[in-house]
């Protein structure tokens, strides 16, 4: 509807029959609901006027589609592990880039041993710091930015103190063939030729996760605990498990998000996972999930991966530079949270 | 009573607030003199506090003339009051913990030599209103954290006696204070009255009114009831004039309470709240908690729940015994607790009502591990009736519901859990009568289904005509308890008071 009335509110604490209506405006819609999808056909339209207009070439075309899909779907595997986090009222889970790292180099130093022996110490890596991160932020109840932000540097500190900065080569640590070809085909995998692997673990993880956020006592639990702690504490919700849950979730996305990136690469390396922090949190911000918790969903930060990836696409196609690519991704940022805040406070919750 | 002569401080006249729906000042006139204190009583939500705000510029739109001294003047910004050499004291600290104490006295009129800060002329202004309240030992290069208290509000009252107020507000400024402290206060405040300085003074205390009060205005309902000189009036007269007799037509009682004991509390101690705290309820009983703020009531209602830990003693449950560690095993065992601060501890505002209302049966609502909210409508609708809860639509986000409300969607939530023992902290606090009608109806319902109530409330006539007993609490201790039939709202005020008990 155009024009929609929004009503300013004030004097939230006096009493009164002062009812509002909760109208949307066009911009609230488009961030509260799975209208974020409108935004990625919008950019789908205008990648299709670029083409028509000779501007790019090979836009529409199912191979550039499913390029598109592939190129964003390590990105999406992290984001929707991370959306818990942001879901929960911690804002955002700056370890994610050396969890993935870590446990990328841990699984090839360990594929000596075999595949799925290196797999599990993986996983027990990324594990380890979700716990971590659990304990600090749920019970002791840390700041998630600098906490995570520390531990990601301490992450980083042991992986070049025990690796003494060497990059290591999944072919050259595994004893046998086959274990070299699985690690190698976690990333690399084709279904019928055209579906990367990485593409069908996110729409898993999204379906997965989706369900877990929508139709879990953990999910409901999350999301009153994320829109207002003391309340549901007070509503008889172990929060310090439930916050916990959601920076253990992060973790072990964040770790299938490391084998994949270092599958990809052929390296173990410190940098594996690098700028997955940032690119992560556009992603569930453009997706419509508020910072302030409590309110988002699954769907929208896949709508927000896709959108990033039509984004840089395009960006790419057109011969933008990957520095500038960087700089417009961050004004984007800058763009969506502020509208987003914005449509917020014109609906009387100046808590974005 | 000297004060007769000298010149009125300030005056208001007419003076009106209108909030949506309310209003909460209604017509008032009131002044204070140079040299005096004069008090200022009434229940809660009586209009005390928002009289106080237009005093201190909090708000634009009010109706009425205020004078200071002779001459009229709009206090339509704190900025403006502050001119006018009004200063308030508020109930909570308003200092900044982690700042020395003399960039707390001195914020905004920082001495400065050039671009630099005067440091010499910072500590020896700091000084001087430090003594002005007797604390010139402390050091003013101390940050508030390192001292206790009472300190702190006495630096408070220094703060803002350094700014040369000719009226002062103190709201409550005792209920931090121990006796003697107290003590101290007083004459502070006897001495800032020779002084020449005009003092209002917000209090629920009666003795302390009588103690150091010149005058006293009574208000009720945003209405002033009448100001009286303090020699002319007892606290049986007060406590009827904040009373009132209009309300109590409203509220009728049957008692459901039946013979079987539903919850027995023996020798609670928490130190520092309240001390060998002891007493029963009964299945289908409203068992009313009264006492001064500060008297250990919410402290004992968050141990029963096990929020906070106990020092000593045993509760028990059906006659078993019961030690919640934390909410979530309260409202298993059958305790739940609506906190009375519903905005931070009781609503998430930002979601709907239907999530506010299933946040505490979510673990019913699953089944194999699914999550099915669709189970919990029937009872929701039902809740949503009864309770009137306006609009009716479960999808309306809490945060923008009236104050009424939000109160019962936070009712409607712990009824959703059908708890053996609901205890109830004001939960009428700031609503409108229409929606503490339906509270009342909705407290009498699940008493006469054979939940027991524990209503605590500083909601006088409330409090006496639901509960089937009333237990009285002063200073952590459980003093006195009434039956209905021999408790009246005097009574049991002057009782919380620590009066007309032998």
């Amino acid at each position: 509807m155009e024009g929609t009335e929004v009503l300013e509110k004030k004097q939230q604490n006096s009493p009164g029959d002062d009812i509002r209506t909760t109208n949307y405006n066009i911009l609230g819609k488009i961030f509260h609901g799975a209208g974020i999808y409108a935004v990625a056909a919008l950019f789908l339209v205008a990648g299709i006027i670029l083409q028509a207009l000779g501007v790019i070439n090979n836009f529409l075309t199912a191979q550039n589609m499913l390029n598109i899909v592939d190129a964003v779907s390590m990105l999406g595997i992290v984001a929707v592990g991370m959306a818990f986090v942001t879901y929960s009222g911690h804002y955002a889970d700056m370890s994610v880039p050396t969890t993935m790292a870590l446990t990328g180099i841990i699984a090839v130093q360990m594929l000596q041993y075999g595949f799925f022996p290196a797999i599990a110490a993986a996983v027990a890596a990324g594990l380890l710091i979700g716990l971590i991160n659990a304990v600090a932020i749920g019970k002791f109840k840390a700041n998630p930015i600098i906490w995570t932000l520390a531990v990601n540097y301490v992450t980083l500190g042991v992986i070049r103190l025990v690796w003494v900065n060497k990059q290591i080569y999944p072919d050259m640590i595994a004893k046998s063939q086959w274990a070299s070809d699985v690690f190698d085909n976690i990333y690399r995998f084709r279904f019928f030729n055209k579906i990367g692997l990485p593409v069908v673990y996110m729409i898993i993880l999204v379906i997965l996760l989706n369900f877990i956020m929508k139709k879990t006592k953990f999910g409901q639990q999350l999301k009153i605990t994320g829109a207002a702690r003391k309340a549901s504490e007070f509503s008889g919700v172990n929060v310090e498990r439930v916050i916990g849950l959601s920076f253990v979730i992060c973790a072990l996305t964040a770790t299938l998000g490391g084998l994949t990136v270092t599958s990809l690469s052929r390296v173990g390396a410190y940098y594996n996972g690098a700028g997955y922090d940032f690119k992560a949190v556009t992603a569930i911000v453009i997706g419509g999930m508020t910072l302030a918790g409590g309110r988002g969903s699954i769907i929208g930060v896949l709508g927000g991966v896709l959108i990033i990836g039509l984004m840089n696409n395009i960006m790419t196609l057109l011969g933008v530079g990957t520095f500038s690519q960087d700089m417009i991704r961050g004004i984007i940022f800058i763009v969506v949270v502020g509208i987003n805040a914005k449509s917020l406070r014109t609906l009387g919750r100046d808590d974005a | 009573m000297n004060s007769n002569d000298i010149g009125i401080a300030l005056s208001m006249q007419g003076v009106s607030k209108r909030f949506p729906g309310t209003l909460a000042v209604d017509n008032v006139d009131f002044d204070v003199r140079a040299g005096e204190v004069h008090a200022l009583i009434g229940e809660n939500g009586a209009g005390k506090s928002t009289l106080m705000k237009i005093i201190a510029g909090s708000f634009n739109d009010y109706t009425g003339k205020i004078f200071i001294g002779s001459r009229e003047t709009e206090l339509h910004s704190p900025v403006h009051s502050k001119k006018n050499g009004i200063e308030m004291i508020y109930q909570e600290l308003s200092l900044a913990l982690p700042l020395s104490i003399s960039e707390n006295v001195l914020v905004g009129r920082l001495p400065k030599k050039g671009i630099f800060l005067d440091k010499e002329k910072i500590y020896k202004e700091t000084k001087r209103c430090l003594k002005m309240v007797g604390m010139e030992h402390l050091d003013p290069d101390i940050e508030i954290e390192e001292i206790s208290q009472h300190e702190s509000q006495l630096v408070e009252i220094g703060k803002a006696l350094g700014n040369n107020p000719c009226i002062l507000v103190m709201d409550e400024p005792t209920s931090a204070l121990s006796r003697e402290e107290v003590e101290r206060l007083f004459e502070i405040i006897r001495s800032l009255k020779k002084r020449g300085l005009a003092i209002i003074y917000i209090s629920h205390h009666l003795p302390e009114i009588f103690e150091i009060a010149d005058r006293v205005t009574v208000m009720r309902d945003g209405k002033k009831i009448d100001t009286r000189d303090i020699g002319s009036v007892t606290s049986e007269e007060l406590v009827q004039m904040m009373v009132g007799q209009t309300v109590k037509d409203f509220y009728h009682h049957e008692s459901h309470a039946q013979s079987e004991q539903r919850l027995r509390v023996e020798n609670l101690s928490r130190y520092g709240f309240f001390h060998n705290v002891s007493f029963e309820a009964y299945k289908g009983e409203v068992l009313g908690i009264c006492g001064l703020s500060g008297a250990g009531r919410s402290e004992l209602a968050r141990v029963l729940v096990g929020l906070d830990d106990r020092n000593g003693g045993r509760v028990f449950l059906d006659d078993k015994e019961i030690k919640p560690k934390n909410m979530a095993h309260a409202l298993k065992e059958g305790i739940a607790y609506l906190t009375e601060n519903r905005k931070t501890e009781g609503l998430a505002l930002r979601l709907n009502v239907k999530e506010n209302i299933l946040a505490g049966i979510i673990p019913e609502l699953v089944y194999r591990g699914v999550y099915h909210e669709a189970d919990g409508f029937p009872k929701m609708n039902e809740l949503i009736d009864e309770l009137s809860i306006y609009p009716p639509d479960p999808e309306r986000i809490v945060g923008n519901l009236s104050g009424g409300n939000q109160q019962k969607v936070l009712l409607a939530k712990w009824m959703a859990c059908d708890p053996k023992v609901l205890i109830l902290d004001e939960p009428t606090r700031g609503v409108d009568i229409g929606a503490k009608m339906t509270i009342h109806e909705s407290i009498e319902q699940l008493a006469k289904n054979g939940s027991t109530i524990i209503l605590i409330s500083s909601d006088l006539p409330e409090l006496v005509s639901l509960s089937n007993r009333v237990l009285i609490m002063r200073q952590g201790h459980l003093i006195h308890e009434m039956e209905h039939s021999g408790c009246s709202e005097e009574s049991v005020l002057l009782a919380a008071n620590g009066e007309g008990i032998c």
